[in-house]
């Protein structure tokens, strides 16, 4: 990049939000996947003229923008594989609106999503996508990644929750897509097309979000399986029986045996444990879902049934599933745990089996990997632990995570459920939607003509995630 | 002086710890430095990438990653807050142990003492850990030993010490926060918080509200860090209250809540001695992390400041 480009930036934004040193571009590079690459110049918008003078003049030449919240996305979709400008929204973080009676808030999209619960805490409503990083995690990169967490069985992903926004496109005009509306019919809803866009397509500037009341009642229960197939079948039966859990949870016994190990907590080495939520307005709504939720589990051979209402036991219940991933993370000395098939969804039926299908692939491969997951919404998590300075393993990896994607497709389960596609997981997405790459190319094209919006990603991303950038990690 | 060549003889050790940290960001919310600045470059993060980066050869050591190096406060919210089990605190200090004696050894929130010193050593006698050296008619600051704990800016008599980079937490800083704050319409009270006991939330958003809040929350590094000019000032901008935060008995090892006390016990006699009603300022104790009772505390203290009304003391 010129140095005239930088002092335009600059120009722009003022010289103290602008970086270049070497140290900025190389933490910039990289946020919590496996990998690394650096842009040319970091910079922080403070309004939307900001970024669309930004957007205008990096059209023009042609260099290529990264929009960027925490920097906590685990597949790579902020690192600049092309380089470019790295646009940090975190200078955007203003709560402009919380409207009760129209039940709708406005935010920029640097307000980080705790802060943004915090503050619709006395109004008694919350905004209920709430990734497990939602302590860091951006409005704005949650909808770029279309987000979700445990509660998405009940209340859905970022996309239910968006209802408008302001966009800029790459030429730097601004657009406002949606409403401030429940429903809307009123042409394409082009900004639900933006949510999960990983950034692709126009620079979110603000957005409209619905939210819910806080429910006066929440209750949580634990069961414990010997088998993981009953454990499979009491989640596609609770699934199934019209209950709507306001959380449904899976844990593994690699899951168990590894909190058991650093963390001492003496879970039952079982093959599996279900953690399962009910929430309402009034106690006998949660206690009849629960008890449903309960049956269904007995049915199955469910043990070691366990609930309960006090905010203090339901957290020492939940503690086995929070403790994961520090647990994983200090399995072993020698191990590392990479945001590697880190996500999927499949059909309920198919939990169970997906997560047995997850086991016999990493013992086939030499590495271990552990299957958890928002059940409820049919989303499987998983992570790979490995030693990663040896080569071999990135071969393993390579060859687990084809595996894998090979067995969610066959099953007509998704490649991603709420981590998004970035690096690490476009072969896999273009194995999956190869009918229809060239319309999403299309879409790209007439949002984005010159190609400037987080280039390589998606449908452009490299075929093979272990060369499509440098890895964090040095290999011996 | 001479200086040796940079070398990561004592970085060396941390590769599988840095290797295992997965960079999730849930350190960062926690920082001072980064709260501060809101540049991702000075969270905790970014100083475990940044080693990574001179470990693996892919940054070449500079006086910029050195200052990025050296800024920390030693608060080991990042050690706490870390899913992976990183001891950051640890790292930072063999960085800087790496650095020093390098051309690109800087101070960053480590204190230095300038000329106005008086050689009383009173910060030398002081110093919880021991960085503080006389040598040869001089004091000089171990760079890696201190943890910018500003107990010896705090107890200079002739306020020769002083951290260059405080990121917000000096006092030109935090008076530069009162003044503007106070000129705000609604503004009526200040709310000095200890970064140990309670860091509130929705510090790295903000509201955007149609009327200004009638309070401000500004974090120092301890509450015993907050002299007595310091917590009159908002008073004498015609603030109505001023509530001080800080950790409970016993918990603070610095015994800055011990100091703190009698700052505020003494400014309480003084507003009573001026006819001034003692409540307008106010000390509470706040639990390492007791978000609810930091809440209660300025709700109760905004209920009091209300009732007192607006102070002119002329």
């Amino acid at each position: 990049m010129e140095k005239k480009d930088v002092l335009r930036l600059k120009d722009i934004v003022g010289k103290k939000n602008v970086k270049t040193d070497p140290a900025d571009l190389y933490v910039y590079g990289s946020d919590s996947s496996v990998h690394s690459a650096r842009p040319w110049v970091v910079v922080r918008p403070e309004n939307t003229e900001q970024v669309q003078e930004i957007m205008a003049f990096a059209n023009k030449e042609k260099i290529p923008v990264v929009t960027r919240g925490a920097g906590s996305g685990m597949c790579g979709q902020t690192v600049p594989v092309k380089g470019g400008i790295t646009l940090d929204m975190k200078r955007m973080n203003k709560i402009l609106e919380i409207n009760p009676s129209d039940v709708f808030c406005r935010v920029q999209p640097g307000v980080v999503d705790d802060d943004l619960n915090h503050a619709l805490k006395p109004f008694g409503v919350f905004y209920p996508p709430t990734p497990a990083s939602s302590r860091i995690a951006t409005i704005g990169g949650e909808i770029g990644n279309n987000a979700s967490g445990v509660r998405s069985v009940k209340y859905g992903a970022t996309r239910d929750s968006v209802l408008g926004m302001k966009v800029v496109l790459p030429d730097g005009s601004l657009v406002t897509l949606g409403a401030r509306t429940r429903v809307e019919a009123t042409g394409y809803q082009l900004h639900k097309l933006i949510v999960g866009s990983e950034g692709t397509l126009g620079v979110v500037v603000e957005a409209t979000l619905s939210f819910v009341p806080i429910p006066k009642f929440r209750c949580l229960g634990m069961a414990n399986f010997d088998r993981l197939e009953d454990a499979g079948a009491a989640i596609a039966d609770i699934m199934a029986s019209g209950v709507i859990p306001s959380m449904l949870e899976l844990v593994d016994s690699v899951a168990i045996k590894a909190v058991n190990k650093t963390m001492d907590l003496g879970l039952p080495e079982v093959e599996a444990v279900l953690l399962y939520e009910a929430d309402a307005m009034v106690k006998e709504a949660v206690d009849h879902e629960i008890n449903a939720m309960q049956e269904v589990c007995k049915k199955h051979n469910g043990a070691g049934l366990t609930s309960s209402y006090d905010p203090k036991e339901r957290a020492k219940i939940f503690m086995g599933r929070k403790k994961l991933f520090p647990a994983l993370s200090k399995f072993s000395d020698i191990l590392s745990s990479t945001s590697l098939a880190d996500d999927m969804a499949v059909p309920y039926s198919k939990m169970a089996e997906t997560a047995k299908k997850i086991h016999e692939i990493a013992a086939r491969n030499n590495i271990i990997m552990t299957a958890y997951g928002h059940c409820g919404s049919g989303c499987m998590h998983t992570k790979i632990l490995m030693e990663p300075t040896r080569q071999d393993q990135w071969e393993s990896a390579r060859k687990a995570v084809a595996e894998i994607y090979e067995y969610v497709r066959s099953v007509k389960g998704t490649t991603s459920a709420e981590h998004g596609i970035g690096i690490s997981k476009a072969s896999a997405f273009k194995a999956e939607k190869h009918d229809s790459l060239d319309l999403m190319r299309n879409i790209k094209k007439a949002f984005d003509p010159n190609n400037i919006l987080n280039p390589g990603k998606l449908m452009d991303a490299h075929e093979d995630w272990v060369t499509a950038t440098d890895l964090r990690y040095t290999i011996a | 002086m001479e200086t040796r060549t940079f070398e990561t003889k004592y970085l060396d050790k941390w590769k599988s710890n840095l290797d295992s940290c997965i960079r999730c960001g849930y350190c960062y919310e926690h920082c001072p430095v980064f709260k501060d600045t809101r540049w991702e470059s000075d969270a905790p993060r970014a100083k475990m990438i940044m080693i990574y980066g001179l470990l693996s050869g892919k940054l070449e050591p500079s006086t910029y990653i050195s200052d990025k190096l050296s800024s920390c406060f030693y608060c080991g919210r990042c050690v706490a807050a870390c899913s992976s089990g990183v001891p950051l605190n640890e790292i930072i200090t063999d960085a800087k142990r790496d650095f020093q004696g390098t051309e690109f050894e800087t101070p960053g929130t480590t204190s230095v003492t300038n000329t106005d010193c008086a050689l009383c050593l009173a910060c030398v006698r002081s110093c919880p850990h021991e960085a503080r050296e006389f040598i040869s008619g001089k004091i000089f600051t171990d760079t890696v030993k201190c943890q910018s704990c500003g107990l010896c800016v705090d107890i200079c008599p002739n306020q020769a010490v002083a951290t260059l980079l405080s990121y917000g937490t000096d006092r030109s800083s935090l008076n530069q926060e009162v003044a503007t704050f106070l000129d705000k319409d609604n503004a009526k009270a200040i709310v000095f918080g200890c970064n140990w006991s309670y860091f509130p939330d929705l510090q790295s958003s903000a509201m955007d509200l149609e009327k200004d809040p009638e309070y401000k929350i500004l974090i120092n590094m301890c509450g015993g860090r907050l002299e007595k000019p310091l917590l009159l000032e908002p008073l004498l901008q015609n603030a109505w209250g001023v509530l001080v935060a800080c950790c409970p008995d016993g918990d603070c090892e610095h015994d800055g809540n011990v100091k703190a006390a009698t700052h505020v016990a003494g400014l309480r006699e003084l507003l009573k001695e001026m006819d001034i009603a003692e409540d307008r300022i106010q000390l509470v104790q706040i639990a390492h992390g007791d978000k609810t009772g930091f809440q209660a505390a300025i709700d109760t203290f905004m209920e009091t400041v209300n009732q007192l009304g607006p102070l002119n003391p002329r």
